[in-house]
């Protein structure tokens, strides 16, 4: 098998000496020598999906390299095109057993063909979840999961004879085991800032509340184990040390609390579509910026979506829409869709770059962000050729603006798999048969 | 004797062993154990049992052939195994020679006579974590019973570990989350229980499982003459306004709410009270999507529109006064009118439906989906909720008033949170976060508030502390405090915080005097709060909580859905909530000659003449209909997704019902499967693939005593369902107990575990001795066991007689000075 324009981490390397690896494969391992701990900034994940594909036309560039035109999509994110690497030819998994809208959302983080059943779930972990499995215990959400719609109100479990886990979700803890998404913004402000608002007195008057109760529970276990004698108590100490490690948080939570964030009060119920996108963009925002989280996964709509983007003037639900079978008007509505979800990912991409981290980096430089969708054409439903994006400085292991063009059918997984490795998580294969990756993708090729 | 020099001595001998054993079971006619007793016990063990346990093969670690008979308090571990053993009469396996009927009586009965006479010397009661956390269950109790606020413990607090019984202390940890949780719910119950006017809107939102049937009346908090919807306990944290919206079941591909193409009505209540009668649907301005609308070209959009958000105009704004209420929404029962023939409504189509898109009919009525409710908006005082009246048992008429007062609520509040008399070290801390936000927010309230919250998070609210009383030497055993008695009992018989009067006779020292004690475990059971024991106690026992996991293949049962699941779990819980309640015989589990059903699960058994969705209790007239053994939640968590399986019953018997759980199966076991297509003619039965079981000796030894309990309830399939038939060969349910009593059937089968009741009613003081405890169960408790099981016998196994043995014994008693 030949492999073009792949990373080659040291360690695969090493691993693998006893195999044939011709000599130009060398100069592939320079981005794996230069991972990881560069930037001492916290490195942050996210991996945004697109339901139902993407118009390739209002996607795709043309020309390759430093040289491309920005589309229609891609011109909402220009003020970072420094920072914007457009992967193509890529495929996520493009089995033609699975139905495209269980394959691409259950495969776009696993490259594993999901189990079709109505209640025995079986996909992969996905790639998230590998790295929240590392970072996630250094803050206080290990990651976040974020969507629009409420599934808990749709009938019945099933797509095309899948859970509807399958096509509900991106993240998954286990290959069983789904992680919901959450559609309330209030619910995800909770985690982020408890009951208060975003204020710095507001938030700085919580932390106060937290620290009293702290001090006072501290205080009253010591004298309770004083009392009675039992200084070393497994079960009490255990107690101790956890309380020890909120207190901790507290204290980090305390330096980032005179951080100006944008004011917000605690969201009730749900707001109405066109603002509940920015919205839960914003929260994912204040997630990085607070470093309550490091890694985050956003589905801006479910797969077979049936949201009706009225403000753009349609009456057709997005699903429909996206299957326009070349009807011009239609074909521009689903465009339409795409392009009004590019703006507000802009506008998120906007306030990364404004935000600082300590070391007067921005926050999109230390971060890695996924943008597109599991499908390529919406339209026949198939997994070739997706629309990815990869977005943001990487802790200053990625340099953007290009377009790359890998060899055609180059596996998603083998992305997974190169920010992994900027993770410093080993891994050496995710996904299975049309998923299965064939290697690191080489993030630092040219063109 | 012979003696055994090296394993090569067994294939040679064990003929000689089997013909020996024809004469070991002459015994001497003596009524004491004396030597020739002894002497005879040795004889037998030699004969039947040393051929595998013995000091080279060391089968299952019993070393039976150097135990030294004449010294059994020396080795109270053993010989508590091999009482276990041959009271089930499982050893030796069965098919292999066995000693004579009287062996399997006089010996235990001579170990257990020592064991008990050493028990009775030099009692052992073990030790309890001296530190055990609240679990889930129990913080959620506590937290109603100390403030009159009932809470959702589940979506507050991650769930905890679980061995067997979720209250174990030695598995009850603290985790940083769990951390976290419980600073964040102390400070949301604390501001709902004292009605903080200042707390803002928050929006709690109840769904309804989309494949719950909405066909009925859905619970016996609804009006009648309703259909679907839910009855739910909300949180009115202060006196206010509240918005309630309601959402309905839409269908998953398109997102249209179902069955809107005639108005219906929906009834909103709250504590009974009609809050609203809203209307919905028959306001298509064109031809309905499901009735062809959807075909049309071009489709009609604004129909289209309608039927996506028909239900976003379910939304009521409502004043409510303070406290914890029940919210209730139900359609009126207004059936839609079919003309035609209707498809039924069953999962067997759901599915097909679904899939081939065209689920989305006219003919369903419309479910409701979920309710949410937001509040408090234009908040108007704090309220006159249970919670607040049990907290402000004084009111400050002035400014010098407020920290007296202060004192004397905190102090009493501490008093039932910790459930031990208040230090003033500790309500001097609890007044410090009082001043703190008293100051802060200038409220008398804000400052209680605030006391409160660092109660619930406080070390000795969270753990029950039994220490170790001073100048005790390691290893010492004394009785626990009253104090902790009364914590012990609550906790068993509630799940929950002692109540004042239990508390108060604990801090009088009086609850040891034994007509108290009996008085309060009277006044205990009666009250409501033991319910925690069928609920509790007994989901855990009988493996109830994975009732509302289970998976059936959809295929082959599609009858197994949400709603018979629902009911299957609601009938167990009626059924062993009477037999514990009316103070039955434990016997009565297997013997009982009625349950509760509603028609749906009526129809299930195959009863005849009950309608209605209401449970109510009904006699069974056949006697396979009766007894645990016989309810389908037992059965169908039994079993796997497509099929019987006699092994998971009947190890669920010995693991649950007979406290002697078969060892975990050996590695590397050949597949059944691999066996089954010998007859190459017809599929093998589910019987007859079991049998090859005691074909290899491997797997007889356990098999020979799961396989026959399994068969003898192969007349009811994987959902609990008679049956006649197996793959189109009638049913063999014949089979043995390992004591060899036959029994042809499951009510002959359930007689004949009857026929032993002490091995019942010991396995079942076992379990309900661990939850008490809130430990495993080891063998120096076995005396204790006996102990109650005995003096229950006298009591005909009263349910209350096992409460009162375990309140007594030893172990509930007493505790060991230990590291």
């Amino acid at each position: 098998m030949m492999i073009f324009k792949k990373a080659f981490p040291r360690r695969t390397f090493l691993r693998g000496m006893g195999a044939a690896i011709s000599m130009p494969m060398l100069s592939a391992m320079v981005p794996a020598l230069a991972t990881a701990s560069e930037s001492k900034m916290p490195l942050r994940t996210g991996y945004i999906y697109s339901p139902n594909g993407i118009i390739r036309e209002r996607w795709r560039p043309t020309g390759r390299g430093l040289n491309f035109e920005m589309t229609d999509i891609l011109k909402n994110w220009e003020q970072v095109s420094d920072k914007i690497l457009v992967l193509s030819n890529m495929n996520n998994g493009a089995s033609e057993t699975v139905d495209g809208h269980v394959g691409g959302s259950s495969m776009f983080l696993t490259g594993v063909e999901p189990n079709k059943s109505l209640s025995e779930l079986l996909v992969g972990t996905s790639v998230d979840q590998y790295i929240a499995r590392k970072i996630g215990k250094e803050t206080p959400l290990p990651s976040l999961q974020v969507c629009i719609e409420n599934a808990a109100e749709l009938a019945g479990q099933s797509n095309a004879g899948y859970s509807s886990a399958y096509t509900n979700t991106i993240s998954w803890s286990g290959p069983t085991t789904p992680l919901p998404m959450e559609h309330r913004p209030r619910a995800i402000f909770e985690r982020l800032f408890g009951d208060g608002g975003t204020d710095p007195v507001a938030r700085q008057s919580r932390l106060e509340r937290q620290k009293s109760i702290l001090d006072f529970v501290r205080d009253d276990a010591a004298k309770v184990k004083r009392r009675l004698g039992l200084a070393d108590n497994h079960k009490l100490n255990e107690f101790t040390e956890a309380l020890r490690s909120v207190e901790q948080r507290v204290q980090k939570a305390e330096q980032t609390a005179d951080v100006d964030l944008p004011d917000m009060k605690r969201p009730v119920g749900i707001p109405a579509h066109e603002e509940h996108i920015g919205l839960m963009y914003d929260l994912l925002h204040l997630a990085f910026q607070t470093d309550t989280t490091r890694i985050f996964s956003f589905m801006v709509a479910r797969e077979y979506s049936e949201l009706v983007y009225t403000h753009l003037g349609h009456t057709d639900p997005y699903h429909p829409l996206t299957h326009h079978r070349g009807d011009p008007v239609r074909k521009r509505q689903a465009g339409e869709i795409d392009v009004y979800h590019a703006q507000l990912f802009g506008n998120f991409l906007a306030k990364m770059e404004a935000s600082k981290d300590a070391d007067g980096s921005s926050l999109l430089d230390n971060s890695m962000i996924v943008y597109g969708a599991g499908m390529g054409e919406g339209d026949v439903h198939n997994q070739y050729n997706v629309p990815i994006a990869l977005i943001g400085g990487g802790g200053g292991t990625l340099k953007g603006r290009r377009h790359i063009l890998y060899e055609m059918g180059t596996p998603l997984t083998n992305l997974h798999l190169a920010m992994l490795d900027i993770h410093g998580i080993p891994m050496q294969k995710m996904g299975t048969r049309f998923g299965e990756s064939t290697g690191v993708l080489d993030l630092s090729a040219s063109s | 004797m012979i003696r055994y020099g090296s394993p090569l001595w067994q294939p040679a001998f064990t003929s000689i062993l089997i013909f020996l054993g024809f004469i070991g079971h002459v015994y001497a006619q003596t009524s004491s154990n004396d030597t020739s007793s002894i002497e005879q016990y040795r004889t037998t063990l030699n004969t039947y049992c040393v051929t595998c346990h013995n000091e080279v093969l060391k089968t299952a670690n019993v070393l039976l052939d150097t135990a030294d008979l004449t010294k059994v308090s020396e080795n109270p571990l053993l010989w508590e195994k091999v009482i276990t053993k041959l009271s089930l009469q499982s050893m030796p396996p069965v098919g292999m020679p066995r000693p004579g009927e009287d062996f399997y009586t006089r010996f235990p009965a001579y170990l257990k006579a020592e064991l008990d006479t050493l028990a009775e010397k030099t009692p052992d009661p073990g030790k309890t974590a001296t530190a055990h956390r609240l679990n889930r269950t129990e913080y959620t109790n506590a937290v109603r019973d100390l403030l009159g606020v009932e809470i959702d413990g589940k979506t507050l607090l991650p769930p905890d570990n679980s061995g067997g019984f979720d209250n174990l202390g030695d598995l009850l940890s603290v985790s940083d989350v769990l951390m976290e949780s419980y600073i964040a719910t102390a400070r949301k119950i604390s501001r709902t229980a004292v009605g903080d006017t200042t707390i803002e809107a928050d929006t709690v939102q109840y769904n309804i499982d989309p494949k719950l049937l909405q066909n009925d009346r859905m619970s016996e908090d609804l009006p009648f003459g309703t259909r679907g919807g839910l009855a739910v306990r909300h949180n009115f944290p202060v006196d206010g306004e509240y918005v309630m919206n309601i959402r309905l079941l839409k269908t998953s591909g398109s997102a249209l709410v179902i069955g809107i193409n005639e108005p219906r009505r929906l009834d909103v209540r709250v504590d009974g009270k009609r809050i609203k009668l809203l209307t919905v649907g028959g306001e298509n301005t064109g031809l309905g999507l499901a009735n062809g609308g959807a075909d049309k070209v071009p489709p009609d959009f604004a129909q289209a529109q309608y039927e996506r958000t028909a239900d976003a105009k379910l939304e009521i704004r409502f004043p409510m006064q303070a406290g914890t209420r029940t919210v209730q929404v139900a359609f009126l029962d207004e059936p839609f009118a079919w003309e035609g023939a209707i498809p039924p409504q069953t999962f067997e189509n759901w599915d097909k439906a679904k899939i081939g898109g065209d689920f989305e009919r006219a003919w369903r009525d419309p479910w409701v989906s979920s309710v949410l409710l937001t509040g408090p908006f234009k908040v108007m005082g704090a309220g006159d909720a249970v919670s607040r009246n049990k907290i402000f048992i004084c009111m400050p008429a002035d400014k010098s008033e407020q920290e007296p007062c202060a004192r004397k609520i905190l102090s009493n509040i501490a008093r039932l949170a910790h459930r031990r008399p208040v230090t003033d070290e500790t309500t001097e801390s609890l007044l410090g976060l009082y001043r703190q936000a008293r100051s802060e927010h200038g409220t008398f309230d804000a400052g209680i508030q605030m006391a409160i919250e660092g109660l619930l998070v406080s070390m000795e609210f969270l753990f029950r502390i039994e220490g170790d009383p001073e100048n005790m030497a390691q290893g010492e055993i004394y009785p626990i405090s009253d104090l902790d008695l009364a914590s012990r009992l609550s906790f068993f018989l509630w799940s929950s915080i002692p109540d004042d009067e239990l508390l108060t006779l604990a801090e009088q020292a009086k609850l040891r005097q034994p007509e108290v004690l009996d008085q309060q475990v009277k006044r205990m059971l009666k009250d409501v709060r033991s319910s925690s024991l069928v609920t509790d106690f007994a989901d855990q026992w009988l493996l109830l909580r994975n009732l509302p996991l289970l998976t059936k293949n959809q295929e082959i049962f599609p009858d197994f859905d949400e709603s018979l699941r629902q009911n299957l779990y609601t009938e167990i819980q009626l059924f062993l909530g009477s037999i514990f309640r009316e103070d039955r015989s434990i016997m009565d589990l297997f013997q009982a000659d009625y349950t509760y059903l509603n028609e749906r699960l009526a129809r299930h058994y195959g009863v005849d003449n009950v309608y209605g969705n209401r449970f109510r209790r009904v006699t069974l007239d056949d006697v396979n209909q009766r007894g645990l053994l016989a309810r389908a939640s037992i059965l169908a968590i039994t079993t796997y997704p497509n099929r019987n399986s006699t092994v998971l019953r009947g190890k669920w018997v010995l693991d649950n019902i007979l406290a002697a759980p078969p060892p975990p199966p050996p590695p590397n076991i050949p597949t059944l499967e691999a066996t089954t297509a010998e007859l190459g003619q017809r599929a093998l039965t589910l019987r007859e693939r079991m049998e090859k079981h005691s074909v290899n000796p491997v797997c007889m030894v356990c098999h020979n005593l799961m396989d026959p309990i399994g068969f003898g309830l192969e007349n009811y399939d994987a959902i609990g369902r008679w049956r006649t038939e197996d793959e189109g060969i009638p049913i063999n349910a014949a089979g043995k107990l390992p004591s060899g009593i036959g029994f042809e059937g499951p009510a002959q089968l359930q007689q004949a575990l009857l026929s032993k009741p002490d091995l019942i009613a010991g396995a079942f003081t076992q379990k309900l001795l661990t939850y008490a405890l809130g430990r495993p169960v080891d063998y120096y408790d076995m005396p204790a066991v006996r102990k109650i099981t005995e003096n229950s016998a006298d009591n005909d196994y009263r349910f209350s007689s096992i409460v009162f043995g375990i309140v007594n014994s030893i172990p509930f008693n007493m505790r060991r000075v230990g590291s």
